[in-house]
């Protein structure tokens, strides 16, 4: 067994690109869920256009990757705009209901065999991502490694994570400078009582709409980063468990904060990561029955999952206001 | 009928002259000097249940007008009609001298007519004075691309917080400033939420029962302070189902009885009317009264 291997997988995984793309999830649905109080089930949507978006401009039409990006952002605008304006009138529930439908009808069509000669369909699409690598300031040698130990990555990784985090910190600036204003008063008066806000004048489709579109797109920048990380992009990358998991870090970081998000999305790839890599050594262990270790071999992720599944539910348990919510917030739910 | 959707011509007492609205007959749909609110037809059914049926009725600009009735007299459904809250089957209404087409409670409550809720709304994890602030109207800082500049709103807000802890120190409120409304009070939410109303710079401010369950010395110091603001010019309508309560705060009574106005009047007068005695404590026998 050794912890140093472990420590340095999970420690990748908790600054890495996926971490990255989680935290950007989870700060778009923060401004959906944690500030507006909109249900939004189908952000994962919003990263499927965006990684779409990029990806197809690129392969399928030829364009520069800048211009993908583009169009990745604006999908992810239109996606809301479209989703947006026939529910935001509607029920809370209703809304859940349909995001959590368009966004698995989006992914369906996407990866349909009718959509290879547009989207690769269920074959993924790949890319070019070199206009991007190309601006990489980190030699990327075959033997370039930065970091310590175990917990190192390579010229091109580190390229990404640094325009990720960069990026990631920018969006966190960009929602913290929104919402502390008057403008983001209304956003909480939504989530807190939509009549109460209307009553004192707020046009709370027009809010929710902002915000719906703003957390959106954020959503779709993780997307882009998704696309550029992998150099492409696959249907089954795009499951509902992808806006669960957002929920997940947006839930263990504190919902309605404006750090949680980030904190929540690297704990979370920490701890998944960390307990799948301890299973794998687990496995190889001498001293562990045949049975136990033929159950865990190849089970390791699917055990992982569960396992961060048991610290959420123990954190709704002792801290449900996540790692930096505000207890009194919290309490007040219960009334 | 009159067309009474056309604005009148401001009569304003000379000095010294009796109050206009004292001039007005106490009779169902009376019409009043100055106006704020004009209803015509206005009806509303769930179901079978007819829950409001007004054929016409005035209520004066700069008064203080009660709604009173009996429980299910239909009083909070023609706010929430009144208020663009819910949707009239029939009927018409102007405010302020302009029709009311396509009611939409916010364009309304911008338009200056702002109510409260009898199931009280406090936005729970907003703080005191952030409730408050939230009335204030015409808010720069509230549009999206001037919300991350500070410097564009940090003014407008100073002055509003200034205005909002003079509410708060109104209300007795101003100790809990910081605190999350939903740690307040029942009472306390119930001030909380009229002076987020007066907040909103209201020309019209309609209250849901707003005294329920304020203790009584407060509910007085809340009254006071709503027939002073009447007296600067703002029109008040306020829901209340116990009779004795309006007689001292009113200028005016409207008595709603199974969706109907069954009389109006000053208070004085109105409480000895037959019908809404009747409407109160049951019809009586054919012959007994009068």
């Amino acid at each position: 067994m050794d912890f140093d291997i472990i420590f340095g997988n999970a420690a990748r995984a908790a600054f890495g690109p996926e971490a990255v793309i989680l935290a950007l999830a989870a700060v778009g649905l923060n401004v959906h869920f944690g500030f507006t109080g909109l249900l939004n089930f189908g952000q994962v949507g919003f990263l499927l256009l965006g990684a779409y978006g990029t990806s197809v401009s690129v392969a399928t039409f030829g364009w520069s990757l800048w211009v993908g990006v583009v169009v990745g952002l604006v999908l992810s605008v239109a996606l809301a705009v479209a989703l947006g304006f026939p529910t935001l009138r509607l029920h809370a529930v209703m809304f859940a209901i349909v995001t959590i439908a368009a966004a698995e009808i989006i992914r369906i069509l996407i990866g349909s065999t009718d959509a290879i000669g547009l989207t690769g369909g269920p074959l993924s699409v790949s890319f070019d991502a070199g206009a991007f690598y190309d601006l990489n300031p980190y030699p990327d040698g075959p033997h370039d490694r930065y970091g310590i130990g175990t917990f190192e990555f390579t010229g091109q990784q580190l390229w990404v994570i640094t325009v990720g985090w960069v990026l990631v910190a920018l969006v966190c600036l960009a929602v913290f400078l929104i919402v502390r204003s008057p403008w983001g008063r209304v956003l909480k008066s939504i989530r807190e009582d939509e009549d109460a806000a209307r009553s004192l004048g707020k046009n709370v489709f027009s809010y929710k709409m902002q915000a719906l579109v703003i957390g959106g797109v954020i959503g779709g920048m993780g997307g882009v980063i998704d696309a550029i990380k992998t150099s492409g992009a696959d249907p089954n990358g795009f499951r509902p468990q992808v806006t669960f998991f957002a929920y997940t870090a947006l839930l263990l970081g504190g919902s309605a904060t404006y750090l949680g998000p980030v904190l929540g999305a690297i704990l979370f790839w920490f701890l998944r990561e960390w307990i799948e890599s301890f299973l794998r050594q687990l496995t190889a262990e001498a001293w562990l029955p045949d049975a136990a270790a033929d159950f865990l071999d190849g089970t390791e992720g699917v055990i992982s999952v569960a396992m961060v599944g048991l610290a959420l539910v123990l954190l709704m348990l002792f801290r449900p206001q996540g790692i930096v919510g505000n207890r009194t917030e919290m309490q007040l739910d219960a009334r | 009928m009159p067309d009474d959707l056309t604005p009148r011509p401001e009569p304003g007492p000379a000095a010294g002259e009796i109050e206009p609205i004292l001039t007005v007959p106490p009779e169902v749909g009376a019409p009043k000097p100055n106006p704020i609110l004009v209803v015509d037809n206005l009806t509303r059914s769930f179901g079978g249940l007819r829950a409001v049926d007004v054929d016409h009725l005035e209520m004066e600009r700069g008064v203080v007008t009660a709604l009173i009735g009996p429980n299910g007299a239909g009083k909070t459904t023609l706010f929430n009609l009144l208020t663009g809250f819910d949707r009239a089957d029939t009927g018409r209404w102007s405010f302020d001298g302009q029709p009311v087409t396509s009611p939409s409670p916010d364009q309304l409550a911008r338009k200056g007519m702002i109510r409260t809720f009898q199931l009280t709304k406090s936005l729970a994890k907003l703080t005191v004075l952030d409730n408050v602030l939230l009335g204030a109207p015409g808010q720069v800082g509230e549009r999206l691309p001037v919300a991350p500049f500070r410097s564009r709103w940090r003014h407008q807000e100073q002055a509003n917080t200034e205005r909002a802890e003079e509410l708060l120190e109104r209300f007795n409120l101003a100790h809990m400033r910081d605190e999350l409304a939903g740690t307040l009070s029942g009472g306390q939410r119930k001030l909380l939420e009229v002076a987020r109303a007066l907040m909103a710079e209201p020309v019209l401010i309609m209250l849901d029962e707003p005294m329920a369950g304020v203790n009584p010395a407060l509910a007085q110091s809340l009254m006071r302070h709503i027939t002073l603001l009447a007296y600067e010019g703002l029109s008040v309508v306020f829901i209340e189902h116990a009779m004795d309560v309006v007689t001292g705060i009113s200028d005016w009574v409207v008595v709603l009885a199974q969706g109907r106005v069954i009389a109006e009047g000053p208070p004085w007068k109105v409480i000895h009317d037959d019908e809404v005695i009747d409407a109160y404590l049951g019809r009586r026998r054919a012959g007994a009264g009068s």
